[in-house]
């Protein structure tokens, strides 16, 4: 008798326990979705629910892949393959995301973060869990924040301009000639002002792509014509550094479908860093290589590196590393991370190797099939 | 002919054509140049526009104007603008403006010796 008692009391803990946790999951303020090892769906919670304006019976027991479309950032549809529970069960790996869409069961959509899991008991794949929040808020505060950059940069060229003109036409003599001591001063306010129209251009810059507004028009492109006319275009700064420059570049590279316009600003900035961040008389190489999906463009220098442990910041906002910000004080600390929006915008990665007073080499690829073409409204530097 | 509407830049402007050796005519409205055209004033050899101007009409509105009119569509327009979105430029070297340069982007005696240059090939090149 005592076993059957203490059998119903272990069922009657286990359904408590089950029903505790479900209530846990139903009160959580997030989205939840449970699925099977095979993508069904075996639970959803209130939240969720509510969110996508959907009952229970709409959802539980169906493949989550057709039961809730879900759509990339442009509105296009995002297949089976990339959608997040997928990529979760099939690698066996946390995947979060910040990019995509939810379509609710009245056609219209909302941005979501997700974080899709797979659920593991001793050892073997069970299923997974899905957990999203409604983004839409996040998402009109930063178009909101990108849109204000845009707005402000723009107003600030004017006065900008006319500083940049008067100065100019002062050192020039428009209204007759300074005394040396006046020119100095005169060419310090012109060079303060040019850093200030530098830092709008890349506020701008970076406020395009971050928006999402940025044309990508791909074109066939030779990158070694791209790199010559970058180099031509530097050579006063190069020779006055008293730099050696080579350009190691595989005979036969393919063209390659990319945009020009981003392409080139990628190798003006990487080069631009080069030989800024290399005291005089150094060396600059650039190498370009394809190999089975990629073209691989390297630019190295022997100059000052980049210190050990702020190596993990290098391609954040604002961010200049300690050993060059003493050396060089011009800079926005913005090159860098625009550069890597662009590359992969365009398709590509970008990565690095340094060593502090011994050199930098910034590699970046591109996908041989190019760059994919986009819509929109502005392009860089204008 | 100026037409720009930030006074201070235009009086840099017009500091810097006439120490270039150009005789100026200035407008801060391009409304008000197309006025000046009505009433007979002369023909200037070439138009340094900005685009967007205040209260105005816009930059293709006024080339669309002034390419209704045959004794004006000849002119040379260059725009110098604070902006220059890939679509504008397009759309305003279509209606036949010569250059489209951003203001910070460029010195004013740049900008005055393209002038000079859209007036005459030559220029600059015997030097």
């Amino acid at each position: 008798m005592d076993d059957v008692h203490s059998a119903i009391a272990e069922k009657r803990r286990l359904a408590e326990a089950k029903a505790r946790q479900e209530a846990v999951l139903a009160a959580i303020g997030e989205g939840v979705v449970v699925v099977s090892d095979k993508g069904e769906v075996m639970f959803i919670n209130e939240q969720a629910l509510s969110m996508l304006q959907m009952g229970s019976e709409d959802l539980i027991g169906k493949h989550l892949i057709s039961a809730i479309e879900i759509l990339d950032k442009d509105n296009r549809p995002v297949s089976g393959d990339a959608h997040p529970m997928h990529q979760a069960l099939i690698r066996g790996q946390r995947f979060t995301t910040t990019e995509l869409k939810f379509k609710r069961a009245d056609g219209e959509n909302f941005p979501v973060s997700i974080t899709a899991s797979p659920v593991f008991l001793q050892g073997a794949l069970i299923g997974g869990v899905l957990v999203f929040r409604d983004i839409t808020r996040e998402k009109e505060v930063d178009r909101m924040k990108t849109e204000f950059i845009s707005l402000a940069s723009h107003q600030l060229r004017t006065p900008l301009s006319a500083m940049k003109w008067f100065a100019e036409m002062l050192l020039s003599g428009d209204s007759g000639e300074l005394t040396e001591e006046q020119k100095g001063m005169i060419n310090n306010i012109y060079i303060s002002n040019e850093r200030m129209i530098e830092l709008v251009n890349s506020l701008l810059n970076i406020s395009r792509i971050e928006s999402g507004r940025i044309i990508i028009e791909p074109k066939p492109t030779r990158l070694e014509e791209l790199v010559r006319e970058v180099l031509l275009e530097l050579q006063p700064k190069i020779t006055e550094k008293k730099h050696k420059v080579t350009v190691s570049i595989s005979s036969n590279l393919p063209k390659i479908n990319i945009d020009q316009k981003l392409i080139r600003h990628v190798y003006m900035n990487l080069l631009t860093n080069a030989i800024k961040y290399t005291p005089d008389a150094g060396e600059i190489f650039v190498i370009i290589s394809k190999n089975e999906t990629q073209l691989v463009s390297q630019v190295a220098d022997n100059g000052y590196g980049i210190p050990a442990n702020q190596q993990d910041k290098i391609f954040q906002k604002f961010f200049r590393a300690d050993n060059i910000s003493k050396v060089e004080t011009d800079g926005t600390g913005l090159g860098l991370y625009l550069v890597k929006a662009i590359v992969e915008a365009s398709g590509g990665q970008i990565w690095f190797k340094s060593q502090e007073g011994k050199g930098t080499s910034f590699w970046f690829s591109l996908p041989l099939s190019g760059s994919k073409p986009k819509t929109g409204e502005v392009s860089i530097n204008s | 002919m100026i037409i720009e509407d930030e006074v201070i830049l235009l009086q840099a402007i017009e500091k810097k054509l006439r120490n270039v050796g150009f005789e100026t005519v200035s407008f801060t409205k391009a409304t008000d140049a197309l006025r000046y055209f009505e009433d007979g004033g002369e023909k200037p050899a070439a138009i340094w526009l900005d685009y967007y101007l205040e209260d105005d009409i816009d930059g293709i509105a006024f080339m669309q104007k002034l390419n209704e009119k045959e004794e004006l569509s000849g002119i040379p327009v260059i725009v110098v603008s604070n902006s220059a979105s890939q679509e504008k430029v397009n759309a305003m070297v279509a209606l036949g403006v010569k250059k489209y340069l951003l203001k910070a982007e460029n010195r004013i005696e740049d900008i005055a010796a393209t002038l000079h240059q859209v007036l005459n090939p030559q220029y600059g090149q015997q030097q």
